[in-house]
């Protein structure tokens, strides 16, 4: 019983942060709702029993995902009058769109029937005696074994995504070179000179480091 | 009585009852701590710098916190103009609810943890890693250059520094083979991970350090250059919330170093039996080294700590985890869960 | 599993790129040339232990390999190289020749082989998205270039649009059947299935046709065809073409092959739509690339025939059309990429006026090209258009034949303009002349597009073989 209220308490707030998402006035707003969505989503996984998702949904989505999401548009300058405007033209053709996709999905389900072979035919039925991080880790690491193989390569592909199309090298930005500093003695950077009064110090130039 | 007692504690009411008594008994000496901790730490910066710390109020100041407890709650709470008001009292809620928490699943004793959840340490991190929103939400809603300087600046250090601590957190899991965190404490029965994960120890508490933006890694506050950072526009009991946030983290953190690293409640000693008072004294070590550092070592330039993060801790803790994991197997000594 | 050998090609690729990555990072200055010929050889490389590759079903049935897959890889592989050959000079002297793009290239080469020997729906998305990532980054290659960043947003936005929509008809099948193994699919799929699973497949067709750019899934081809630098839009125009029309073959006959009378006319309407669209709207073009662009729609169109046909013949037509497509198409844009005048690229149909009396050779190259996209005889285009007729004629799909003939007509015209313009309009290009990579890659195309007549046979075996291979 107490499940199931939870269950609704927060598929309701689910769906009502997932619109405020796309209906608050501030972007910082949304971006908030979104991660309050996400939060539920995994307290919905945790419900269904997966606790293993749940928490990682939490820890990559709401932890770090979402925070430089957030770290984003807290710096962007958005102009909301100018993408409403947009969104008052589009409107109906959007609500057209969510219409046919919604009259598809109503057909799914009500036509929902699952083929008589189907719960034969899971690949890897839930096992009884494991937590289900065993249980995923088992799949993850044995059968699925190439398909975590290449996701790596996906995100790999996006870090050197990254790194091209923004990082630039800075001819004129002043690195600090631990290492030189470091190895750097007395004898290589001091030297102790006594001036003759009146006549000064002639540095040589191979002394004079240029700046 | 007690049959009675037993039966009502067996309905779904009386699980209610309980966990709240449960929680209840673990969060007022936990506070009650937080609370001496400001205490402790003045007085063992005190000591290191040769002056004396608080000692007015009460025996050896000891009535310090209260003081200082009632005095933020005496003082004008203030909402600077074009803040936004909601998330700017939401802030400091978030930051010191979700440090209390965490301490839901940190098991003191044998089996003494409110929740023994079998995936507690992604719990740990999953709310350590929400900490971030706290700092970021408070830096946004001050509405100052200041504040939003300080909220950004926590928010990058503490998503940089908690790679690393993942790794390290995943290898110590290599060797446990649970996410339980009772069953992290048993692993070290015979050795506790400090030693053999040595390295990794360090890097965790230094990315404890910043993850609890405590100094050296205080740059979130910068009092010499951002003024206070995120907190600047706070005062009385939000400010308050903050401050028993950072100091709550600490113990956290701390609790869970011992947790992973120095055994949890496990004696040292071969013949005394293990307990909470271990935990305890074990939870102090670490939150000494805490102020200790603080009052030792300056503050780090801003590229220093974020090349420190990834150029120094991320390689280094992804080595050691493909390492113990290659040794590990090699030697057969995998744990089988 | 008891070698390594069929997913030796795959490793050679993400480990090469790997180490290629390595040193691209440690030397100084940035290896872009030798990041380029390291790719090539492991593409080779790879081209060769991939021939070599035994029939199996690896990894508990993710993943397989066959004369099909084998087949396919060749043309990517091929195309692959083609695309890092004509880059080799174009990127330096447009100031992109960044070393990470050969690894950028083989990263995707890599996703296109997952995904033509996927053996389930999850194998399949995941080489989706590796081949997509890679080039959604490498249509922004010129960051400093407005059209390029365009270019590059445009593509990334729609395409995750359209994988999303995959993994949505993924989802739904998964959730209709209970299982993503293309062999338990076509076990489990016979005539008496509900709504979900034809939703989903519905939603896999449109994700899938987003790939090959059929319309009208094509919204994003001219824009990223004509913005991006021109020698990743030869890459476009050819590998990840072959790559997806494959896995489209092989996810129609293979999990859904049962299901014949529920896509034939999806797939006829595809083919109808990116025929008649490829044929009319590339007629206005003045800029050569949007006209590549069209004219890749216009291709796939008929390339979808020989599928929507259904049979093994149709099979076997497709492959065979895509390859001279492939052929074709990166000489084609040898040619484009050779439109240079003083250091400048240029890309107007009209920049080529007059060519002819220059540089005869670089105009007769251009002209065998679009006789053979016209699919003029004896070129080799014609061969294709005639293979592709006769298996949907025999399937009874006399409709999409006679559309396909008006349109092949109507293509003729802009494909016969180009010609005209360099043999019969005044003017002088004075283009620069052309390295020697691009010559090659120019004249390999020219070469197999104008003597496959005569030496027809190994093609059409080796598709009649991977079509036999993917139906039988």
């Amino acid at each position: 019983m107490i499940v199931n209220l939870a269950f609704y308490f927060f598929s309701f707030i689910l769906l009502a942060s997932a619109v405020m998402v796309v209906t608050s006035r501030n972007p910082v707003h949304a971006v908030l709702f979104l991660i309050l969505a996400f939060v539920n989503a995994a307290v919905l996984f945790l419900l269904a029993g997966a606790e293993f998702l749940a928490f990682i949904l939490a820890i990559v989505y709401v932890g770090a995902v979402a925070v430089l999401f957030l770290f984003v548009v807290m710096m962007l300058d958005v102009d909301f009058a100018a993408l409403k405007e947009g969104f008052q033209r589009y409107a109906p053709v959007g609500a057209l769109v969510a219409l046919v996709l919604f009259g598809e999905l109503f057909l799914v389900v009500s036509g929902w029937s699952t083929l008589a072979g189907a719960p034969a035919a899971r690949l890897y039925p839930t096992p009884d005696n494991l937590t289900n991080t065993a249980a995923l880790g088992n799949l993850i690491y044995t059968s699925y074994l190439p398909l975590f193989q290449l996701s790596g390569m996906v995100l790999l592909v996006a870090m050197i995504g990254a790194i091209v199309l923004t990082h630039r090298d800075r001819k004129r930005s002043l690195h600090q070179k631990l290492s030189a500093q470091h190895a750097r003695t007395p004898e290589q950077t001091l030297r102790l000179v006594r001036p003759e009064l009146g006549a000064g110090v002639s540095v040589p130039a191979s002394e004079k480091e240029a700046t | 009585m007690i049959a009675t007692l037993q039966a009502f504690f067996q309905t779904d009411l009386g699980i209610v009852v309980l966990t709240l008594l449960e929680a209840l008994a673990l969060l007022v000496p936990l506070l009650i701590g937080v609370a001496y901790l400001t205490w402790f730490e003045r007085k063992v910066m005190g000591a290191i710098q040769l002056r004396k710390g608080p000692n007015v109020v009460g025996p050896f100041g000891l009535a310090q916190p209260f003081a200082d407890a009632i005095k933020m709650l005496f003082k004008e709470t203030i909402t600077p103009t074009g803040a936004d008001r909601v998330l700017f009292t939401l802030a400091p809620m978030l930051t010191f609810g979700l440090a209390i928490v965490a301490w839901a699943v940190i098991p003191v004793n044998n089996h003494w943890g409110i929740a023994n959840i079998n995936v507690g340490i992604l719990y740990l991190f999953a709310v350590s890693s929400l900490g971030v929103y706290g700092i970021i939400i408070a830096g946004w809603a001050s509405n100052s250059k200041y504040a939003f300087l300080g909220a950004l600046r926590s928010a990058a250090q503490m998503v940089s520094y908690e790679v690393s601590m993942g790794f390290v957190i995943v290898t110590v899991l290599v060797c446990v083979g649970s996410l339980n965190l009772n069953d992290i404490v048993l692993a070290q029965r015979h050795i506790w991970f400090a030693i053999p994960l040595f390295p990794l120890f360090v890097i965790f508490f230094i990315s404890g350090l910043a993850e609890t933006n405590r100094a050296p890694f205080d740059l979130a506050e910068g009092e010499s250059e951002i003024v206070a950072g995120f907190f600047v526009e706070y005062s009385a009991m939000s400010f308050a919330l903050f401050f028993l946030g950072e100091y709550a983290n600490m113990i956290l953190i701390s609790a869970m170093t011992t947790v992973l690293f120095l055994g949890g409640w496990l004696s040292p000693v071969p013949f005394l039996p293990g307990g909470v008072l271990w935990f305890l004294l074990k939870v102090l070590l670490c939150l000494f080294v805490f102020v200790w550092v603080r009052a030792t070592l300056p503050r780090l330039r801003y590229d220093q700590l974020m090349a420190l993060g990834w150029k120094v801790f991320l390689p280094i803790t992804l080595v050691y985890l493909v390492a113990v994991a290659g040794v590990l197997e090699y030697l057969g000594w995998l744990p089988n869960a | 599993m008891t070698s390594l050998l069929p997913i030796l090609p795959a490793l050679l690729l993400g480990l090469g790129a790997m180490a290629l990555l390595i040193v691209g990072v440690l030397a100084k200055p940035e290896p872009a040339g030798f990041t380029t010929w390291g790719a090539i050889v492991l593409l080779v490389a790879a081209a060769l232990v991939s021939c070599a590759a035994p029939d199996t079903l690896l990894f508990h049935g993710l993943l397989k390999t066959s004369l099909f897959t084998r087949f396919a890889d060749a043309l990517v592989y091929t195309a692959a190289v083609a695309a890092l050959l004509l880059a080799l000079d174009y990127n330096r002297k447009e100031g992109i020749a960044r070393f990470e793009y050969p690894i950028l290239v083989l990263l995707g080469v890599l996703g296109m082989v997952v995904m033509i020997s996927a053996a389930d729906l999850m194998t399949l998305y995941i080489g989706f998205e590796l081949q997509s990532l890679a080039l959604y980054i490498a249509a922004a290659l010129a960051r400093d270039s407005v059209r390029s960043t365009e270019a590059g947003l445009k593509y990334f936005v729609l395409g995750a649009l359209a994988s999303g929509l995959l993994v949505y008809g993924i989802s739904l099948v998964y959730g209709f059947t209970g299982t993503t193994s293309f062999a338990a699919l076509a076990g489990l799929l016979g005539a008496n299935i509900g709504y979900g699973a034809v939703i989903g497949l519905v939603f896999v067709i449109v994700g899938l046709a987003f790939k090959i750019s059929a319309a009208p899934f094509h919204m994003w081809t001219p824009d990223v065809y004509e913005g991006a630098p021109t020698s990743v839009t030869a890459l476009f125009g050819t590998a990840p073409k072959a790559a997806a029309m494959a896995l489209f073959l092989s996810v129609m006959t293979g999990p859904f092959g049962h299901l014949l009378a529920q896509w034939q006319m999806i797939i006829e309407i595809l083919a109808i739509i990116s025929m008649a669209l490829g044929a009319l709207a590339a007629i206005g073009q003045t800029n050569i690339k949007r006209l590549m662009a069209y004219s890749s729609i216009g291709h796939m169109g008929y390339a979808l025939m020989g599928l929507a046909a259904g049979t093994e013949a149709g099979i076997q037509a497709t492959l065979i059309y895509v390859a001279i497509y492939v052929v074709m198409s990166f000489g084609a844009f040898a040619c484009i990429i050779a439109m240079r005048r003083r250091g400048q690229a240029v890309e107007k149909i009209s920049d080529l006026a007059g060519l002819a009396a220059q540089r005869p050779g670089f105009a007769f190259a251009m002209a065998l090209f679009m006789w053979a996209m016209a699919g003029i005889p004896p070129l080799s285009g014609f061969f294709g258009k005639l293979y592709v007729f006769s298996a949907a004629l025999n399937a009874g799909l006399v409709t999409l034949v006679i559309i396909g003939i008006i349109t092949s007509v109507i293509s003729a015209f802009y494909y016969l303009r180009v010609i005209k313009v360099m043999y019969f309009d005044a003017g002088a290009p004075d283009f620069d002349a052309v390295p020697a990579s691009v010559n090659f890659v120019m004249a390999v195309g020219a070469a197999v597009t104008a003597l496959f007549i005569l030496l027809p046979a190994p093609l059409i075996t080796a598709a009649s073989a991977a079509a036999k291979a993917l139906m039988g």
